[in-house]
């Protein structure tokens, strides 16, 4: 009896998450009349204004990866080593974007970084770019800094950071070539989940009016009927194939296992 | 002048001493041991030296430069831990090339000196291996190795053997042993084991509530301790209270027997130690016996330990397991056998 209730339990849960996804997939099928065909993918992806935002919004991800994981690192790093009292209230500030809304932070930005402001970021497109940067990295501060801290913690970070400075490494050195490729697989966790997080970002890259893949989506939303499903589906498909590259990476990395 | 010299050392933290005015002369090629329990300071002291703690107060030089100022990175010094701390990421060989290749060695020499020390731990044929491929002792010897390999002036070893199993810690302490006399490097080794230390090392440190209590041969802080704490904390003791009858002769009365120590004592009292293999069951040639009744007996294999009842002390010994002797039985009356000259006079 209890089985067959965890089995129904299981089973509405399985319908409430995939009978959307298959009504979303069947419809962007359903360009055609009477008959499946690949049409509104086609056209979706015949729009020079989908590559356009598609290979900006890669690009953006990619900064993002790379600045965050600058910036979060040697953060986890030193916070782990140094500072281990302080790690609640670092913990804390990384939480802050989870419960503060993507369009506070963007208002927020464009008052502190308008052209009339001392720093006037949004005068320029490279600042504009910079500052939607910043804002995807803050975003997915919570995500990023969370993963590389799991990562942190399944090494020995105090004496394996001692051990290579008493074979002479500098901080840059214990960073480079110690610390950070033993927590790669948890950096590149964080990574693909920032980037399924900037592909689909709406609020700060419409209110910063950036060529992105998240304001397409809407734009296309607001004017077609079946391409944005297909687009929904691409996006959908884009996420989930980050999620398998966790899996693949963690799986495929070789030292990884614990010492005996 | 000593290769290393640590004078007046010091390091608190927050309110708590945990180092105190420590002293330490250690020649070139020497191997050290720093022994005492939990809590003593002795790991901090050779944290202090590697320079992963600033000491409050005191200086530490090697080969006549002052190195308190240095980074880790700049002291030249090997460190092996308790926890291997092997990087994972990189193979045996990575693993002992790190240092030269950090010091930016040309590969070919980084190589060659990869090949040597792995041909000097006895693993020659595991450098593409990764650190979760090997076993406990096996990773201890790549430590070891990678360590020595950018020949450090002097090396630490941060109770290297605690983690493995008691077969690898007798097998792995020879081969540490052999390894730093062939090299001939100055070592310090911290421990809190007493055999590790007193059988691998030139001179022992003893040390108690961040102090030096004792620095001595092996064989000196085993045979005359100088505190009590080193006498208890050294070996097994049996310490027993003695009236003084004659000072100045050092005439004692041990339960009702009269012992002639032979060295002048202060006080009325004194107390006095005695290693259980120094007692023997009957008194056969010693000078003095003991009466006493068994209260133990725990049979250990090769040896019997015995406790006995001597007018109101404990005292415990040893005799051979052979099958010609039957070991006494609980509440028998003896006499345990005793040479005056090896009871120790235990200072505080």
């Amino acid at each position: 009896m209890k089985k067959a209730a965890a089995w129904a339990i299981l089973f509405l849960g399985v319908t409430y998450f995939v009978l959307p996804l298959i009504g979303m997939v069947e419809f962007s099928l359903s360009m055609r009349r009477g008959v499946y065909s690949f049409d509104a993918y086609a056209k979706v992806l015949a729009d020079p204004q989908f590559r356009q935002t598609f290979s900006y919004s890669v690009f953006m991800a990619l900064l993002t990866i790379v600045f965050g994981m600058f910036l979060v690192v040697p953060t986890a790093f030193w916070v782990r080593l140094k500072m281990p009292r302080m790690r609640p209230v670092v913990e804390f500030v990384t939480l802050l974007p989870l419960v503060i809304p993507a369009i506070v932070v963007v208002f927020g930005y464009i008052r502190l970084f308008n052209t009339s402001s001392w720093l006037p970021m949004t005068g320029s497109t490279f600042g504009t770019n910079m500052l939607l940067m910043f804002g995807y990295a803050t975003l997915s501060l919570p995500y990023m800094y969370r993963a590389v801290d799991t990562g942190l913690r399944t090494i020995d970070v105090a004496t394996l950071t001692e051990a290579a400075q008493s074979l002479g490494a500098g901080w840059f050195t214990v960073l480079a070539r110690v610390i950070l490729p033993n927590v790669l697989v948890a950096v590149l966790s964080g990574a693909f989940v920032t980037f399924a997080i900037v592909m689909g970002e709406f609020t700060m890259a419409a209110l910063l009016n950036r060529p992105a893949f998240g304001p397409y989506l809407q734009l296309m939303g607001a004017n077609k009927a079946y391409e944005p499903f297909a687009l929904a589906t691409i996006a959908f498909v884009i996420t989930w194939a980050c999620m398998g590259l966790i899996q693949l990476v963690t799986r495929f990395s070789k030292h990884t296992k614990a010492a005996r | 002048m000593s290769f290393l010299t640590i004078s007046h050392l010091e390091k608190s933290f927050g309110p708590n001493r945990v180092v105190k005015d420590f002293n330490l002369s250690v020649e070139q090629g020497e191997f050290i041991s720093l022994l005492g329990p939990s809590g003593c300071g002795k790991t901090t002291v050779l944290r202090m030296v590697a320079g992963f703690e600033t000491p409050s107060a005191g200086q530490i030089t090697i080969d006549g430069a002052d190195v308190v100022r240095l980074r880790p990175n700049q002291r030249n010094i090997g460190m092996v831990f308790q926890a291997y701390a092997l990087f994972p990421n990189l193979t045996v060989a990575q693993n002992v090339g790190f240092g030269l290749k950090v010091k930016g060695a040309p590969a070919r020499e980084i190589a060659s000196r990869v090949e040597e020390m792995l041909a000097l731990i006895g693993l020659p044929e595991l450098g593409n291996r990764y650190p979760f491929q090997l076993s406990g002792g096996q990773q201890q010897r790549v430590a070891l190795a990678r360590a020595l390999a950018p020949k450090p002036q002097v090396l630490l070893l941060d109770e290297p053997l605690s983690a493995l199993d008691a077969k690898v810690r007798v097998s792995l302490r020879n081969e540490i042993r052999t390894i730093q006399r062939e090299l001939g490097i100055t070592t310090i080794f911290v421990t809190h084991d007493q055999e590790e230390a007193l059988s691998m090392s030139d001179r022992v440190v003893v040390m108690h509530q961040g102090i030096a209590d004792q620095v001595g041969t092996p064989f000196e802080i085993y045979n005359r301790p100088a505190t009590r704490f080193v006498a208890g904390f050294v070996g097994t003791l049996n310490t027993l209270e003695a009236k003084v009858l004659d000072a100045s002769t050092g005439r004692v009365d041990v339960a009702g027997t009269e012992i002639l120590l032979h060295r002048a004592l202060t006080g009325k009292t004194a107390t006095l130690g005695l290693r259980p293999e120094m007692v023997a069951l009957g008194q056969g040639a010693h000078d003095t016996g003991l009466q006493g009744t068994i209260t133990d007996v725990d049979f250990l294999g090769s040896v019997i330990r015995l406790r006995a009842d001597v007018g109101g002390q404990s005292i415990a010994f040893d005799t051979f397991n052979t099958t010609h002797t039957t070991p006494p039985r609980l509440g028998e009356k003896v006499v345990l056998g005793l040479n005056a000259s090896d009871l120790l006079v235990i200072g505080d």
